[in-house]
């Protein structure tokens, strides 16, 4: 079977006019322009994102990288203090039998400051630490110690290393009162172990323990927050005491 | 409609098919610029040849979609399905242009011809519109741009063909022409498609760049685990559920059926400055209590966080109203253990231990991140080249 064609429709032949073949004409090359048209497009968007892709990119934007908490007290002197203690009173240490805590000998060397400059360290950590007070000659908490000391634990936010700092006041032997001391730290490891039931602690918690030889807080530290605020406080319970506290420091 | 002999169909389908060009052009455009990995504006208007811009969620969420692209397991972001229509409205400009040139002397074969390939834009487009409302629950303005360009173009074609059926005079032409011009429909629609792939810059150096977490595992009883169904990859996530890039990542996850082949460890890594001390201010209020009620959800972590991204807008503005409005919207639908679980300090020392898990790792303060073993997969790569990705470092994933 045949069928007429027209001569003006793309493919068509015959004699129908040249307006119809013009048409055709037109269209089909509108058709390759357009699509060759687009082919380079796409071509040249491909080509540029290739060309990026090999450069570096001059103003990346910047993002934060994820760390523990750096505030305005961890001042250098401070971070040397902080430094020899992790390094020198076990936390940087690891393995079975590494050595925890510090004795007196090994603060005054360690720290190699005077005594009014290491309390004066932790001036800013007054809010965000507490002052555990323990009886005279004991080593116990008592409830209210553990409430605080819960608090405090509690409220870690972006720190690294928890510190205790454990006294003994100013009467007594410096052997009695060095051995008073390590207890009272000791006791506060125990409870915080016991609270916090992460088997990392060891790595996060400072302990020094002082005698009467160094360090030993004035009066004035009785306003800090402490277990026994209604309490009379004076220099003889305020050293009785273990200041503990979060310390918000990169190292 | 029209009367015999009116050109104004041809116009019509003319400037339908300009107008599905310059949309196509532009959504083509968006998808091959972000080939070089960085963030791009994004052409988002209804106003063809409008400025890219940077505020374009809805048009980026169609972009990073699973039905934006085919073959995306083999080409990273995979062909864009654009780049079709670029093709096929290039041939229906030409046509079009032919049949306002030709006017009465088109064959009303060659108009019945234009009719029924003139609809298939259309029918492309309903099935895509039905996607995005169904599917994406919204609708991208350059997408629409192009189902408005078709549906034109299928009432232009229609109404030609329509306003010239009774019309015996028209001259008459071999069938033979139809496949060819099937072919050269083909062809035009094809051809950007085949040159895009043949021309877009291969990722495959770029994917494992992106450095690798120190740890591999939170430890303690701290993870929150989302072990699916065919877990055959672990992976590590870091997660804000009231952020709103995460909702979509892990929408991907879910729609393309990825997430069960995931044995995925959860950190929640809230960017609310309540709990999360890297950040001056919050991102996302109300973050930190929902992360909570996330690590509180146990055994129901997954439907307690697929809960807070489809409640995210509302979860937001609870969290805003304060924390109040947001823990009673928590305890109205999960009850008061739930609320108890959230108030609980060990809640709070657990989400504090997923954020410290982020510091001691020193990752990028972002979210969402997501860890293939212990490889960083990079943030342009959980978007757009999520399955090439995949492809590359976790094939068993996509099997």
């Amino acid at each position: 079977m045949t069928q007429a064609v027209d001569p003006g429709v793309p493919g068509g032949s015959g004699a129908g006019g040249g307006a119809g073949a013009k048409a055709a004409i037109i269209g089909l090359a509108a058709g390759l322009l357009l699509t060759a048209g687009s082919a380079l497009a796409v071509r040249s968007w491909t080509s540029t994102a290739a060309e990026h892709l090999a450069e570096p990119e001059k103003e990346k934007p910047k993002v934060a990288i994820a760390d523990q908490a750096e505030v305005a007290y961890c001042t250098p002197q401070f971070k040397q203090v902080l430094e020899r203690v992790l390094h020198s009173c076990g936390l940087a240490a690891e393995g079975e039998g590494a050595r925890r805590g510090c004795k007196p000998a090994d603060v005054k060397t360690f720290a190699s400051i005077s005594d009014d400059d290491f309390n004066a360290l932790f001036t800013p950590l007054k809010d965000r630490g507490g002052v555990i007070m323990f009886d005279e000659g004991r080593d116990e908490l008592d409830d209210r110690a553990k409430k605080l000391l819960e608090e405090r634990w509690y409220a870690r936010k972006g720190a690294r290393y928890f510190f205790v700092v454990a006294r003994a006041s100013k009467t007594g032997s410096q052997s009695k009162n060095n051995a008073l001391s390590h207890r009272r730290a000791n006791s506060v490891m125990f409870f915080l172990k016991q609270l916090s039931n992460d088997p990392e602690i060891e790595q996060k918690v400072g302990l020094l323990w002082l005698g009467n030889e160094f360090a030993q807080l004035s009066k004035e530290y009785c306003s800090w927050p402490n277990s026994r605020a209604e309490e009379k406080c004076d220099e003889e319970p305020i050293n009785r005491s273990a200041f503990v506290s979060w310390v918000d420091c990169r190292l | 409609m029209f009367s015999r002999g009116s050109k104004a169909p041809a116009v019509i389908a003319l400037v339908a098919s300009v107008l599905g060009l310059i949309f196509a052009s532009n959504s083509t455009l968006d998808y091959a610029a972000h080939l070089d990995r960085r963030l791009h504006n994004v052409h988002c208007s209804f106003i063809p040849g409008a400025a890219a811009v940077p505020e374009a969620e809805a048009c980026r969420a169609a972009m990073y979609s699973p039905y934006s692209a085919l073959l995306k397991d083999q080409y990273w972001g995979g062909i864009p399905i654009s780049l079709f229509g670029l093709g096929a409205f290039c041939f229906f400009a030409a046509f079009s242009l032919y049949l306002l040139l030709a006017g009465e002397r088109a064959s009303r074969r060659t108009l019945a011809f234009f009719a029924v390939v003139g609809t298939t834009p259309l029918l492309v487009s309903l099935l895509m519109l039905t996607i995005s409302v169904t599917q994406l629950g919204q609708v991208c303005k350059t997408c629409a741009g192009i189902y408005i360009s078709s549906a034109l173009l299928a009432f232009g074609a229609i109404t030609a063909w329509l306003s010239a059926r009774t019309d015996s005079s028209r001259p008459a032409v071999s069938f033979a022409l139809v496949p060819a011009w099937l072919v050269a429909l083909g062809v035009t629609a094809l051809a950007p498609a085949v040159v895009y792939a043949a021309s877009a810059p291969d990722q495959r150096p770029y994917i494992t760049q992106c450095g690798e977490i120190k740890q591999a595992k939170i430890k303690g009883d701290n993870p929150v685990k989302i072990h699916g169904a065919r877990a055959v990859q672990p992976t590590m996530l870091f997660e804000d559920p009231l952020c709103p890039t995460c909702k979509a990542f892990h929408d991907r996850l879910v729609t393309e059926n990825i997430i069960e082949k995931l044995d995925i460890e959860l950190v929640l890594f809230p960017l609310d400055n309540d709990c999360n001390w890297m950040l001056d201010s919050a991102l996302h209020p109300g973050a930190c209590i929902v992360s909570k009620a996330v690590l509180c959800g146990e055994g129901n972590s997954r439907a307690v966080l697929e809960w807070a991204y489809d409640q995210q807008e509302y979860l937001t503005r609870a969290g805003k109203a304060g924390e109040n409005t947001l823990r009673s919207v928590i305890k109205q639908r999960w009850g008061e253990s739930m609320l108890r679980c959230v108030d609980d300090k060990k809640t709070d020392v657990r989400l504090n231990n997923h954020l410290h898990f982020a510091s001691e790792n020193n990752i990028p303060v972002s979210t969402p991140q997501m860890y293939l073993g212990k490889r960083r997969v990079c943030d342009e790569d959980t978007d757009l080249g999520l399955r090439f990705t995949l492809s590359q470092l976790a094939p068993e994933v996509l099997k």
